[in-house]
């Protein structure tokens, strides 16, 4: 009996294949490592911006702290607490002061 | 063409090198990859897996505006991994010279381990950023990168300082509650820490990151508190409690309606961050477990149940016995002596014997139920740690004495928030509703405790009326405020103590306002005044001064003279 012989173009044709396969899989992998390299400087840029946002908060709640404005207001800009009777009550007439 | 000889050796020598060249690496490649697989690949994953356990962040605590009251930041901690005595004594001795905090213990400590050859000994935890640059040049101008290092760490601030502090409480090194709602709340606050692994390339730059455990971040907590008002509320109880010498106070404000606690204010007060040296008498948090005798105040309650039985009115009259009454073998006193006071004049003047008088005939029974259901004995639920029930004896326990005792305020022992919870069934339309702190955790508002309907409409408009009258011309005198009508009650406990040799009190005051359509209820104590004691000279006073600024913040606006009204 014969043994079937497989044709030259067919050999080349499944060499190309294996050869794109495997370059694909290469490639994919490689892109892997890069999303993996991307995904950590995010994550990292994720937590320093955090950590700044953080940061910013606790400044500015230190800055608005009460204690800190009074002293400001007092004894930089001079002002002072109203007696109550320099209030001034003002209402629209519309909804007679329920405002 | 022709190969001599010679060219023939050549060729076969370089093919059999290169025949040797090909075995050698044939075997390198099956020593390695065979006889070699297991710790070739062991040493490769402890050269690029990396696996570590980063600290969850605390969540942050805001009040009801939304402001920061304590926030968790990242921080560098120094530590010496003293691999050799003299580089880690030559970098400990400069850090001395940098103005670095550090006790005189913890030098002592530092100087005793490096001696002692300890691996790893830390400087000081959770620098500020300062103190960090001046660390990290000495670390890389000795080009001692290995001996002095960092880590980092969560670091908890308290950007209000003082403010809140007996709610807050505080934290201890590790970030672990130890005090206040950082206590209460720890679990929920704290979060889980996770285990990441971190696969590496040779650069140690990561390229894959793999959870172990997943991570929890600590939730935030949205809280009842305004820190505005919680601000000047402890401005002014400091004032008062310095200018009575007294020995601590308490402020409470509520908002009637909601229940939410507005302002929760004790003095003496402390810096959070500074907990573990704060005294426990400072830490704790009077409003909650401050436990004494209500006095006056809890004649209160005493009407109250009194008008809810219909066993008095407002205008019955009661003998007072000119000040002097004997009830067994005690001696009851008024202040001032009285021979016939009305129901109403009793609370307004706040006579003693007259609220005996009507505590006889209310009785033991009554009394006491109403006692219970105004919720005294009981918490009121805060998630505060260390908040007292206080001290109601059971009826068997009363003495033949106890029923008038009890009618003005001893014999019992309350918090100043269960008589803020009291007060506010009457400004509250006779509703029990339990006072709260906690609004939402993580952007999701709590449940709340149902109200209780406790007084009827007709009790709460009399009690009403007759709180109002003791502000207008009863012993709350000292509250009264042009255009606001506030209802109120004063109170002035002997404190029973041991060693007897100097009397002290306690002066309290409850109220609500507006009278009719109260917005918020408030209740001040103040602990051992020294030159004043009474509660219309020292708490109302106090009362005054804070509902002043509450009226401007709320805005609610007094009927003033039409002369300062300007119509739009």
């Amino acid at each position: 009996m014969k043994k079937a012989k497989l044709p030259g173009g067919m050999l080349v044709l499944m060499t190309v294949i294996v050869f794109i396969l495997l370059f694909t899989y290469l490639s994919l992998n490689l892109k892997t490592v890069d999303f993996g390299y991307e995904l950590q400087e995010l994550i990292e840029l994720r937590d320093q911006l955090q950590e700044e946002i953080d940061k910013l908060k606790s400044d500015k709640a230190r800055l608005l702290n009460l204690e800190r404005v009074e002293k400001v207001v007092t004894e930089k800009l001079g002002y002072q607490y109203p007696e109550p009777e320099q209030f001034i009550k003002v209402f629209d007439t519309e909804d007679q002061g329920q405002k | 063409m022709k190969i001599n000889s010679g060219e023939r050796k050549r060729t076969f020598l370089i093919f059999i090198l290169f025949c040797l060249w090909l075995l050698f690496v044939g075997w390198s490649l099956v020593r390695i990859q065979v006889f070699e697989y297991g710790k070739n690949v062991s040493k490769v994953r402890s050269q690029s897996n990396r696996t570590f356990t980063p600290h969850s962040k605390r969540g942050t605590i805001y009040d009801s505006c939304g402001e920061v009251l304590a926030i968790s930041v990242k921080a560098k901690s120094a530590f010496l991994s003293n691999k050799d005595k003299a580089d880690s004594l030559r970098i400990y001795n400069r850090i001395l010279r940098q103005k670095i905090y550090l006790t005189r213990n913890d030098k002592q400590n530092i100087k005793k381990r490096i001696k002692q050859g300890d691996k790893f000994i830390w400087i000081r935890r959770k620098l500020s950023d300062t103190e960090y640059q001046r660390l990290k040049k000495i670390k890389f101008s000795d080009r001692m990168e290995s001996t002095l290092d960092f880590i980092e760490e969560y670091k908890r601030i308290y950007p209000q300082n003082a403010t809140a502090c007996h709610i807050l409480g505080g934290v201890g090194i590790d970030e672990q509650g130890l005090w206040g709602l950082e206590y209460s709340l720890n679990d929920t606050i704290r979060g889980k820490d996770c285990k990441v692994k971190v696969v590496q390339d040779a650069r140690r730059k990561a390229f894959k990151l793999q959870y172990l455990e997943k991570p929890r971040d600590g939730k935030d907590i949205y809280l009842t508190i305004d820190s505005s008002i919680q601000f000047f509320v402890e401005k002014e109880l400091e004032a008062t409690v310095k200018k009575h010498k007294a020995k601590s106070g308490t402020v409470i404000v509520m908002d009637t309606r909601e229940g939410e606690i507005l302002a929760m204010a004790s003095f003496p007060n402390f810096n959070p961050i500074d907990l573990k040296y704060t005294s426990p008498e400072v830490i704790k948090n009077k409003a909650i477990s401050f436990l004494y005798h209500p006095g006056s105040t809890f004649k209160i309650i005493l009407a109250s149940t009194a008008l809810e039985q219909n066993l008095c009115s407002p205008q019955q009259t009661f003998k007072c016995f000119n000040g002097v009454y004997k009830v067994k073998d005690q001696v009851l006193t008024d202040e001032k002596p009285y021979d016939h006071l009305t129901f109403e004049e009793i609370i307004i003047y706040s006579s003693n014997i007259g609220a005996a008088r009507i505590g006889e005939r209310l009785g033991r029974k009554r009394y006491y139920e109403g006692i219970k259901r105004f919720g005294f004995g009981t918490r009121t639920g805060l998630r505060l740690p260390a908040e007292v029930r206080g001290i109601v004896n059971p009826l068997k326990k009363w003495s033949g004495v106890s029923l008038v005792f009890l009618a003005y305020g001893y014999e019992i022992g309350v918090t100043p928030i269960q008589m803020t919870r009291a007060f506010n069934v009457i400004a509250n339309d006779g509703y029990m509703i339990d006072p709260y702190i906690v609004k939402a955790i993580d952007g999701v508002v709590l449940k709340r405790s149902k109200k209780q309907k406790i007084l009827s409409p007709g009790t709460v408009v009399r009690m009403k009326a007759i709180m109002e009258e003791v502000v207008k011309r009863g012993t709350g005198k000292t509250t009264r405020i042009e255009g606001i009508p506030i209802a109120g009650k004063t109170g002035t406990t002997k404190k029973i103590e041991k060693n007897k040799k100097r009397i002290h009190y306690v002066s309290s005051f409850g109220g609500f306002f507006p009278a009719q359509r109260p917005r918020v209820t408030m209740f001040v104590v103040i602990d051992e005044p020294k030159d004043q004691f009474y509660g219309g000279d020292v708490a109302a006073p106090l009362f005054k001064s804070i509902a002043e600024r509450l009226l401007i913040y709320l805005k609610i606006f007094p009927e003033l003279d039409k002369t300062n009204e300007i119509k739009l």
